[in-house]
């Protein structure tokens, strides 16, 4: 028997009512569960691991030494959404992706939704994240977010709240494929009891958007790396090769007659999208960091000519920057004229004397974060803080209240995980990959499950020890 | 005023570069202050034109295959009148020129420059006047890639150091500032022809200060480009693959026609 625990109080647990009994969806699952013996598990959970070294696929930390790669922990109970939230899911992603799309042609053509007063133009304009170069660039079908990450946790009350979007280059993808073929070679047999929806046509979904981007016939579509030293390599190398295309380096390409080019054995071969994996300011030196080795010089001419498409557009960050991310749901509504599927969590912008008020007198029960921070790095977690945490973040948010936006401390739902003694309730989110190509949407069932492995904890980024699990959408 | 321009641009490398690109700001345009009446490049190789995000006229130069040298002339003639502060939005909302940029990012010792400063047309020609107090114009000291903050830690610059230090300030003042970058005809001949000033968005319109010279830009000046910085408005940048050490030489000659 495998003991199965609840989590603390006021946290929603994905498998277990609070009675304690198995939520309907997870029957089947824990009924298999107890009865697999947990020396069995143990081995399965070695041999998971042993095959993902093989693999190579590992994550470099960020402020660690060069090539400090490590595998990142992966969890054999998997997380499952039943058929009915998910549907509601892939609606609300998808409404919220024409949102901020629209949002970013607009902010890079006609500025209605500032002129209308509805997000601040200062927010916009005056952020690091909006490239003044692609002020009047027309995109193909006015798509600006080829690919985006959209982070969701499920609280308290069992609703699903969007967390932040991630609409420049979404990692973690891989994670999310390679995790389920892991789970079907260690346990085909709960494929064989469960209508679990694939998600292996991910790459196929993600060629067919990239080229559909392209208004040429049979474009051809590279993969554009900053190279073997960034911590998303595995996965640029691994989405190049499962949608067979070339894997390419800035120095790989060139810029000529407004056009770019692959240099080939076979001479030179033009390209027609790039799905790129380097940040907008290593692009190009000519037009954005002088010093990048990473980029085509005369990429944005071309760009802007609309003889070449990127996937991301440039200048997107400015829609997922944190000081935007309020504003989301207003968004929905001015452009589309709907009611927004998914809510976001309350969110208090420190630039506003009151809302700073109110964080600097509730810090110890709030998450504080540095509005243009990803990756978990430079946030405050009141909660779990000690002293000298909550006075040194005081004193920071005193000194640049605009640099910081705070939360309520999250009850991030639970899923049973394995850990040293045992199984225990660990907290999880979710990142969906949802793709567009400006008149439908399309997204593979579920995404990266991320889990916090240390007790109690709510950080799930890879970056500070975070795990995955494989997603599993139940079909009807 | 009638205002002749011939600038030339000369690299010459030690070794063969196999490839240059190089991007121009060097078309100007026609404005409220100036009205250009003939203007041409002569190129090395062909050029691609475009208008970019801020507005200026720009081109892309290649040169494929081994070369030792590239030169770049833009000449012409163009009209200057005094016009005043410029209502003209541009393609931007003015906001963006609130950011700083990595060259114009605010130091400590900027915002106490700044700080105090009324934020008015006198405000800023005070604030300009403060500036190039604090780093008086001395050639050599700083380079093409010196941040704002490094330029007045140095305490002395030119006008791209003049221009940047005082944008930055600006925007620690809330104040839209942005570079421009163009040419200046000399009377004393003391300052290069090449010439950057700031425009800063007060009472709706650009107001100009040409910092190096603590004076308002006016016929004398002929505007290229504008940017948040040096980097966004420069005439030429460019990048290579190999070819060893280089050696940059522009010269731009400046004068008044007879009309």
């Amino acid at each position: 028997m495998h003991a199965l625990t609840l989590p603390e109080t006021g946290h929603f647990d994905e498998m277990l009512l609070p009675s304690g009994g198995i939520r309907p969806h997870y029957r089947a699952f824990a009924h298999w569960l107890q009865a697999q013996s947990p020396s069995v598990l143990a081995q399965k959970r070695e041999q998971a691991n042993q095959l993902f070294h093989r693999v190579g696929i590992t994550f470099a930390l960020y402020g660690d030494d060069a090539g400090a790669e490590r595998l990142i922990p992966f969890d054999t109970i998997p997380r499952v959404i039943p058929a009915a939230e998910w549907a509601k899911l892939e609606a609300g992603l998808a409404q919220r992706v024409r949102a901020l799309n629209a949002f970013l042609e607009d902010i890079y053509h006609e500025h209605r939704i500032v002129k209308a007063g509805v997000v601040p133009g200062e927010q916009v304009f005056a952020n690091a994240q909006y490239q003044p170069l692609m002020q009047g660039v027309n995109l193909p079908g006015a798509v600006w977010a080829q690919v985006t990450g959209v982070d969701l946790i499920r609280h308290a009350d069992g609703g699903y709240y969007v967390l932040e979007d991630n609409l420049r280059v979404p990692s973690g993808v891989s994670y999310m494929l390679e995790n389920r073929k892991m789970m079907m070679r260690l346990f085909p047999e709960l494929f064989a009891r469960h209508a679990i929806a694939p998600v292996d046509h991910y790459p196929t979904l993600l060629l067919s958007t990239l080229r559909r981007a392209s208004a040429r016939e049979n474009p051809t579509v590279v993969v554009l790396t900053p190279g073997h030293h960034n911590s998303a390599y595995f996965e640029h190398a691994f989405l190049a090769q499962q949608m067979g295309v070339e894997l390419v380096e800035g120095r790989d390409l060139f810029v000529r007659d407004d056009h770019v080019y692959m240099r080939t054995t076979a001479g030179h071969k033009q390209i027609d999208v790039i799905y790129r994996r380097i940040d907008d300011t290593f692009l190009d030196p000519l037009a954005f960091r002088p010093d990048s080795m990473l980029g085509v010089p005369g990429l944005m001419q071309a760009y802007r000519k609309g003889n070449v498409v990127l996937a991301n557009a440039i200048g997107t960050g400015v829609a997922d920057d944190k000081s935007i991310y309020p504003y989301v749901p207003e968004m929905i509504r001015y452009y589309l004229g709907e009611t927004p599927i998914l809510d976001n969590v309350e969110t208090f912008q420190c630039r506003h004397p009151a809302e700073l008020d109110h964080v600097l007198a509730n810090l110890e029960r709030l998450v504080v974060k540095e509005v243009h921070g990803a990756g978990g790095y430079g946030m405050l977690v009141g909660p779990a803080a000690s002293r000298a945490e909550l006075e040194d973040f005081r004193a920071r948010l005193i000194a640049q209240p605009e640099n910081y936006i705070a939360q309520p401390t999250l009850c991030l739902s639970s899923c049973p995980t394995f850990v040293e003694a045992g199984i225990a309730p660990r907290h999880i989110d979710l990142r969906p990959f949802v793709l567009t190509d400006g008149r439908e949407t399309s997204m593979v069932a579920g995404g990266l499950t991320r889990v916090a492995l240390r007790a109690g904890s709510l950080v799930v980024n890879s970056s500070q020890g975070g795990g995955t699990k494989d997603t599993w959408v139940l079909e009807e | 005023m009638r205002l002749s321009i011939r600038h030339e641009t000369c690299y010459r490398y030690d070794g063969a570069p196999a490839r240059s690109t190089q991007l121009l700001r060097l078309t100007p345009a026609d404005s409220a202050a100036q009205r250009v009446l003939a203007w041409r490049l002569v190129l090395p190789g062909p050029a691609s034109e475009t208008v970019d995000g801020f507005g200026n006229r720009t081109h892309l130069v290649t040169l494929e295959g081994p070369h030792h040298e590239i030169r770049l002339l833009a000449e012409g003639e163009v009209e200057t009148r005094v016009a005043g502060p410029d209502p003209a939005l541009g393609p931007l909302d003015v906001r963006v020129y609130l950011r700083p940029s990595a060259l114009t990012a605010a130091s400590a010792a900027i915002a106490e420059l700044a700080a105090g400063s009324a934020r008015s047309v006198a405000g800023c020609a005070d604030l300009a006047a403060r500036v190039l107090e604090a780093m008086p114009y001395r050639p050599g000291v700083t380079s093409a890639g010196t941040t704002a903050a490094a330029a007045l830690a140095l305490g002395a610059g030119v006008c791209q150091d003049h221009t940047q230090v005082f944008v930055a300030a600006c925007r620690t003042l809330a104040l839209p500032a942005r570079y421009v970058s163009g040419y200046l005809l000399n009377e004393d001949e003391t300052h290069a022809a090449s010439h950057a000033w700031a425009e800063v968005w007060l009472d709706h319109a650009w107001h100009g200060f040409d910092v190096s010279n603590a004076r308002a830009p006016d016929e004398h000046h002929l505007r290229l480009a504008v940017g948040l910085d040096y980097l966004d408005a420069c005439p030429v940048r460019g990048v290579r693959q190999g070819g060893g050490a280089e050696t940059h030489r522009a010269h731009a000659d400046v004068r008044a026609t007879d009309e």
